[in-house]
């Protein structure tokens, strides 16, 4: 079966079969926003929901990941991590399936990243459609990511009393099969869904104001214009516009030795572009100082040099980034920002 | 044979021993700690007091002549100093007393009397008198972070102070960013290494830690600004942990402008 369908009155019982296989994390509400959790039966999640604080990323690339358990004495050699648990991501939106592919690509680079790997693995993506903007700081249009692109193992499509179920792996189709209460997409119902994507498809408009090789264009020829002079004066250097990108991939490796001074652990955290001494090196010199210099280098982490080594946009438009941010810099502003001055000088 | 494990004495001087009592409050980890380091000084938890140490942890700030005697003579003893809390490190709340000169708030404070504390005098971090090797932050510290300047000062490498601020340890913990409640935070532009604890519980990050070495106080000033603050009140709001010299330093050049 390529594309099913599952009553919204039997989504409970499909549910707590998925919990069989594994724990099931989901989107939560937190007091006025949500976060992936913990979730134990259907009703706790929230299916309609702005972006969570932090993306899935955290399962795929934790904020701190243990690497290996060492001992000094007496001297064992290091073990790495290798048992990583089975679980299942439910309702996630496609900007951040999107923003999984391109984690794909990164930790798929030679050297691959086993530890990524291995946990992507045993992670079975249940994601879930858009049908509309879930506010107006998203930019998903912009970049496509509105509307799947692979990188799940089921889509859910809300058609009103119940769901789309499309099938895209051999771990989606297991999550299905033999569940009677799944039945074949029929006929009528195909002609239902198609309307809810005309539907969709009507809503959703391009947010920058032009084409993505026009934008691409920009910040080739954008490096030192005065938009990022404006953006460093506002910037307050909380990184918190890095911290929520479900694309930002850069790490730190530390080391922590227990007070007994033998028993230890390596494990590597995120590290953000926006910190102060993230390209300071051992002279003290900093190879990026300044808040307007940093925020243009993770644009053109989005925008320009993952195009450039990718082939790959790696905003997934999901807004997070415009969202948090307490100086009201916006993503989209920026953006039209550099495509009016270029205008403004043609 | 094991080598013998490396004396700690603490000391106070112009605090609440509110820090100390971060370290008394460790329970367990307390414990493990002693089968690796023997403590010889600490009031809080023993009457014995040891005369010979390695490790000095100094808890609060210098705030007369006497202080900084013994405070030179303590430390004369030891081959590790370390600052323990705000007061210590940055001068913390008793920074306050600068803001005016020492006549004004001795006259404030005992009224028209003969002089009560001829020997007073401004507040000072201690690292304004002894030459600091580690810092432990905070109002009061944060006792995970005690631990860990412990582990480096036994493996004798050096602690690194987070230079980030406290809206990277904030957001990994996925708090709900208090200025979308409509609080004013200085998360922004306070050194993180508390695991946000503050805004963990709901409350905003009041600064205790001190500033980041470059904090972007123009633009956290345009923000405050935006919730209707003028730029005294928002002095006002540094000045309770961050009106030591070199916190002022760091934002009165930017926002005096």
């Amino acid at each position: 079966m390529k594309h099913g369908i599952i009553l919204k009155s039997d989504m409970d019982q499909w549910f707590d079969s998925l919990k069989k296989r594994g724990k099931v994390y989901g989107p939560k509400k937190k007091e006025s926003a949500f976060v992936f959790g913990l979730v134990h039966a259907f009703k706790e999640m929230s299916l309609s929901y702005i972006p969570t604080i932090l993306p899935p990323k955290k399962y795929y690339l934790p904020p701190k990941e243990s690497l290996f358990k060492f001992k000094i004495k007496p001297y064992e050699a290091a073990k790495a991590t290798t048992a990583f648990e089975e679980f299942i991501l439910f309702g996630v939106h496609t900007c951040d399936i999107a923003g999984i592919q391109c984690m794909d690509v990164i930790f798929n680079e030679n050297p691959a990243d086993p530890n990524y790997l291995s946990r992507k693995e045993k992670i079975t993506i249940i994601g879930i459609e858009c049908l509309d903007y879930c506010d107006s700081y998203a930019t998903c249009a912009s970049v496509g990511t509105h509307i799947h692109k692979g990188g799940y193992d089921i889509m859910l499509t809300d058609l009103g009393t119940a769901y789309l179920v499309h099938i895209n792996s051999e771990k989606g189709e297991h999550l299905i099969k033999g569940k009677k209460y799944i039945r074949e997409l029929d006929l009528e119902t195909r002609k239902k869904w198609d309307k809810i994507i005309e539907e969709k498809n009507k809503k959703f408009k391009n947010e920058f104001k032009a084409e993505l090789p026009e934008v691409s264009k920009v910040f080739e020829e954008g490096f030192f214009s005065p938009v990022w002079e404006d953006v460093g004066k506002r910037c307050v250097g909380c990184t918190n516009c890095t911290a929520v990108c479900p694309t930002c991939y850069c790490f730190d490796v530390i080391d922590d030795v227990s007070l007994n001074l033998s028993d230890g652990e390596r494990s590597r955290v995120w590290s953000y572009c926006q910190m102060d001494d993230f390209a300071r090196v051992a002279t003290g010199e900093d190879f990026r100082p300044g808040r307007g210099p940093r925020q243009r280098h993770r644009y053109f982490r989005k925008f320009k040099y993952s195009v450039l080594k990718y082939n790959k946009y790696f905003c997934t438009g999901c807004g997070r980034c415009t969202r948090t941010c307490m100086a009201k810099i916006s993503l989209k502003e920026t953006v039209n920002g550099l495509l009016d001055e270029k205008r403004g000088k043609g | 044979m094991p080598k013998s494990k490396p004396r700690v004495a603490f000391f106070e001087f112009t605090d609440c021993e509110g820090c100390q009592l971060q370290v008394a409050n460790l329970g367990l980890s307390l414990l493990e700690l002693t089968k690796v380091v023997d403590i010889v000084n600490f009031r809080e938890i023993m009457s014995e007091q040891g005369k010979n140490y390695d490790v000095l942890v100094v808890e609060g700030s210098i705030s007369s002549k006497h202080d900084e005697e013994r405070l030179r003579a303590i430390a004369a003893k030891a081959k590790v100093i370390v600052a323990l809390g705000a007061c210590a490190t940055t001068g913390g709340v008793n920074n306050l007393k600068n803001l005016k000169s020492l006549e004004e708030q001795k006259k404030s404070v005992y009224g028209n009397v003969i002089d009560p504390v001829p020997d007073a005098l401004p507040t000072r971090a201690i690292d304004e008198i002894v030459k600091v090797d580690y810092y432990i932050h905070g109002c009061p510290i944060y006792g995970p972070e005690f631990l860990k300047v412990m582990e480096c000062i036994l493996l004798g490498k050096p602690y690194k102070v987070p230079q980030y601020p406290v809206c990277v340890e904030c957001k990994q913990n996925e708090n709900i960013c208090v200025y979308e409640k409509g609080l004013f935070c200085l998360g922004p532009v306070t050194r993180a290494g508390c695991n946000s604890w503050l805004p963990n519980y709901g409350n905003v990050c009041v600064g205790c830690r001190g500033l980041i070495d470059n904090p972007a106080a123009n633009a956290q000033k345009d923000i405050l600004e935006k919730y209707g603050l003028t730029v005294d009140e928002i002095l006002e709001k540094f000045s309770l942990y961050c009106a030591g010299k070199k916190d002022r330093a760091k934002y009165e050049k930017e926002i005096k402008k």
